[in-house]
């Protein structure tokens, strides 16, 4: 029950991306074609999950003094493992992301859950509170990019979808603006549906 | 005794133990997969240099010949050559000093030569290269095409060079002047003739780059365009020759 409810928190109700406003800048960035959307939020499920995992099992010998830095070592190494994996089988994919897969480093979702959730919990519900973080944050990537690669290049995935119907592309969406305006109305149907949410 | 987690001691064991098993893991990483991903950067710089001829859909190592300019001559690079052509093309800086022995592709298709050769230089915020491809046309030397990309240069604005569309500009432009000077340039406020194309609007920085990068590219390479241009026209002479020995032959066959 609460292994379930630790999946499902952050993939809706909790969702790090629209409810705790976090990861924003990768959002902004990565946005504009599904297919690197895509590869960055798997990239940080992999990250978030098993350094969510690697520091639950280091908890107990962990010397509290130097925790903020081996959380620091352990995420910089599952992401430089990332990006050179995908530098070796995804090249044209890892050369749309850039610079952004490094700076997974600095994705405030990664370090904020091994703090506030790896660090006093067992290895398995930490593996799938960061899994089900990473998942969220990657469902909101794929949702904004979904909205912006259709109206603004006609094309899903690469393939032609809205330019046989004779539609003509909205360069506006390719820009970063209007991915903070969709995360923006994506944060407002959310709020409306889960109302304990608004504030006051 | 329980161990104090706490301790300098503890922490400093921690720490190293941490670093090494770190440190070995990125190091065996590093290496296992380097092949592949050299693998990768050669494949970009032939499918680059293939945009660059506008032959996008034929296979590089079929149709291309690679070679180098020594003295102004072109010199077929040999087999076990190849490799050191292509980490030239890899490192910029080197490229960019490189002044004789200078790398070239070219091919040959439908009875038309094409020659494309790296260019190199600076735009606003850092470097910027590609492929320029060129052919002989009336004693001219024409851009059929160019590809060019960029390191960080802003983008909406000097990263636009690296979009189909301006790249679409230069084609067909001619690099010398009726004086024979080096005239292909992107104009400021828009092409006013066969030499020039458009500028791009708010990245004058980028496109002083880029026609810095062309003239000082390619002018490396001037002695041997120009020899290619003058054995052209040495061709048309023969050819003028050949005409007139037909013409000889056909009148002497009249008289008999």
């Amino acid at each position: 029950m609460k292994l379930s409810k630790n999946f499902t928190n952050p993939l809706a109700a909790n969702n790090p991306v629209i409810v705790q406003i976090l990861g924003i800048c990768s959002a902004l960035a990565v946005t504009v074609k599904l297919e690197p959307a895509l590869v960055m939020g798997l990239s940080v499920t992999f990250v978030t999950a098993f350094s969510n995992l690697v520091m639950s099992l280091l908890r107990n010998g962990l010397p509290s003094r130097i925790r903020i830095i081996v959380q620091l070592v352990v995420i910089a190494t599952l992401v430089i493992v990332v990006d050179q994996f995908l530098r070796a089988y995804m090249y044209d994919v890892s050369k749309q992301l850039s610079v952004y897969v490094g700076l997974i480093i600095t994705n405030c979702i990664v370090m904020g859950r091994v703090e506030a959730f790896a660090l006093g919990n067992k290895p398995w519900d930490s593996f799938v509170d960061g899994l089900a973080n990473g998942l969220g944050y990657a469902f909101i990537l794929v949702l904004v990019a979904f909205f912006r690669e259709l109206f603004g290049s006609g094309t899903l995935f690469g393939f032609d979808v809205l330019a046989r119907f004779g539609y003509t592309n909205n360069a506006l969406m390719l820009f970063p603006p209007m991915a903070l305006i969709i995360i923006g109305c994506i944060i407002w149907v959310h709020r409306s549906i889960n109302k304990d949410l608004q504030e006051k | 005794m329980a161990i104090n987690k706490n301790s300098n001691l503890y922490i400093i064991i921690y720490t190293i133990v941490m670093v090494v098993i770190v440190g070995a893991l990125l190091a065996f990483l590093a290496t296992s997969l380097k092949p592949q991903q050299e693998a990768n950067v050669l494949n970009e710089q032939k499918v680059s240099i293939m945009k660059a001829f506008g032959e996008a859909e034929l296979n590089f190592d079929d149709v291309v010949t690679m070679g180098r300019i020594t003295d102004g001559q072109f010199v077929a690079v040999e087999e076990g050559d190849v490799a050191a052509i292509f980490a030239l093309l890899g490192n910029r800086k080197a490229l960019a000093e490189a002044e004789n022995e200078l790398p070239i592709f070219q091919l040959d298709k439908d009875g038309v030569t094409k020659y494309v050769l790296p260019i190199v230089g600076k735009g606003l915020w850092g470097d910027i290269w590609g492929y320029v491809a060129l052919q002989q046309v009336e004693g001219n030397i024409v851009i059929t095409g160019i590809v060019m990309d960029h390191a960080g240069e802003t983008p909406g604005l000097g990263a636009e060079i690296a979009t189909e569309g301006v790249q679409k500009l230069f084609e067909g432009k001619k690099l010398y002047d009726a004086e024979g000077q080096f005239a292909v340039r992107m104009q400021k406020g828009g092409a006013q003739n066969e030499y020039q194309v458009d500028a791009i609007t708010g990245g004058t920085k980028t496109s002083d780059g880029v026609n810095a990068m062309l003239a000082t590219s390619i002018g490396k390479y001037e002695s041997f365009l120009r020899g290619a241009e003058a054995e052209v026209e040495a061709d048309t002479e023969c050819c003028g020759e050949c005409c007139a020995e037909e013409a000889n032959v056909e009148l002497n066959n009249e008289e008999e």
